[in-house]
């Protein structure tokens, strides 16, 4: 038997598109090693810069906030972010479980 | 990821269904999948797959597709005998775990809505009451009245449909005589066995919320045996 967890996130999602906000939601599609949040894992960020969920113990959170603040003012309405130790800004935000997770980035707003 | 699919996992969450969401991470658009509806035309190609992920349940990208895959599982149900403070700490404590709960109590003035608000509480004997929540063996039966009147026929109920997962409050010696009980109501005693009595982990606290946190690490370490 599997079981998950009730995640209210896509609710929570929901009720800020509903705000007028810009939400993004962000889920982890694919890790390497030892990632702290399995796949499938979801976070979403508004354009206030809130957030909700996790897609790490922590580590790359606030740079996942970043990019996601970024990406409301592109154009473009989806990224796939990755968070490697090699990577410069990850070390800096310290993935220290020497993991690698890759992140989908999906934009909403009431507009849509 | 459409905004009208977000809408519609959120309703189909909430409606207990059972499905999958599959994301085309190059174009953003997904798709609901259920396993007993047609596969939309854009995913034809991938239905082994799918319908292979699906039944191992398990998230993540389709091999060699640019398709992201993500399981959404029915709550699983528990029917706990006894609107006792145990059971209200166990509906707190449960609130973000998917569990389907329903609360079972003939006696008025402990199934009330008051005690329990956002619950489906009968106000019925076990017997009636399963007729609107019937026990089967993806189901889990917890006891909680210790009172034989109204505990004993739920557990022969929960042996009777093979709940995965049976569990009764009560001292050592208590659970002694129910065994007895069930004995002498033509139960195997092999059977029987698989009734967690005394219920939950024994880790020294005796206070309801200690009590119905113990039930709640027991049942769930079930959960992931199955």
């Amino acid at each position: 038997m599997i079981n998950t967890f009730d995640e209210k996130i896509l609710d929570e999602a929901y009720q800020w598109i509903e705000l007028k906000k810009t939400v993004i939601l962000a889920t982890v599609i694919q890790t390497w090693g030892s990632s702290p949040r399995p796949i499938g894992s979801l976070m979403i960020v508004n354009d206030t810069g809130d957030f909700s969920g996790s897609v790490s113990g922590g580590c790359v959170e606030g740079e996942v906030v970043r990019q996601c603040l970024d990406l409301m003012k592109d154009k473009k309405k989806f990224k796939k972010i990755e968070f490697k130790v090699s990577n410069e800004s990850a070390w800096n935000v310290g993935l220290a479980c020497g993991g690698e997770i890759a992140i989908f980035l999906e934009k909403f707003s009431d507009a849509d | 990821m459409q905004i009208n699919i977000l809408k519609d996992i959120i309703n189909l969450k909430n409606s207990k269904k059972e499905f999958s969401v599959i994301t085309n991470i190059k174009t953003s658009k997904s798709y609901i999948f259920f396993i007993n509806k047609h596969i939309d035309n854009d995913l034809k190609k991938f239905e082994t797959q799918i319908k292979g992920l699906y039944n191992s349940r398990k998230d993540g990208m389709i091999n060699k597709t640019d398709l992201f895959i993500k399981h959404y599982h029915r709550p699983i149900k528990v029917v706990i005998v006894g609107a006792v403070h145990i059971s209200q700490f166990f509906v707190e404590y449960a609130k973000s775990l998917n569990l389907d709960i329903y609360i079972i109590d003939p006696r008025g003035y402990f199934a009330s809505e008051k005690r329990f608000p956002n619950v489906k509480v009968i106000n019925l004997w076990p017997q009636e009451a399963f007729e609107y929540c019937p026990l089967d063996d993806k189901t889990a039966l917890i006891a909680l009245t210790h009172d034989p009147k109204i505990d004993d026929p739920a557990i022969q109920e929960a042996l009777n449909t093979k709940c995965f997962y049976i569990g009764a409050l009560g001292s050592k010696k208590t659970h002694e005589n129910r065994c007895k009980r069930l004995i002498e109501n033509g139960f195997k005693e092999h059977d029987i066995k698989k009734i967690f009595g005394p219920i939950g982990i024994k880790f020294g606290g005796k206070s309801a919320p200690e009590v119905a946190l113990s039930i709640i690490f027991q049942l769930m370490t079930e959960i992931y045996k199955k």
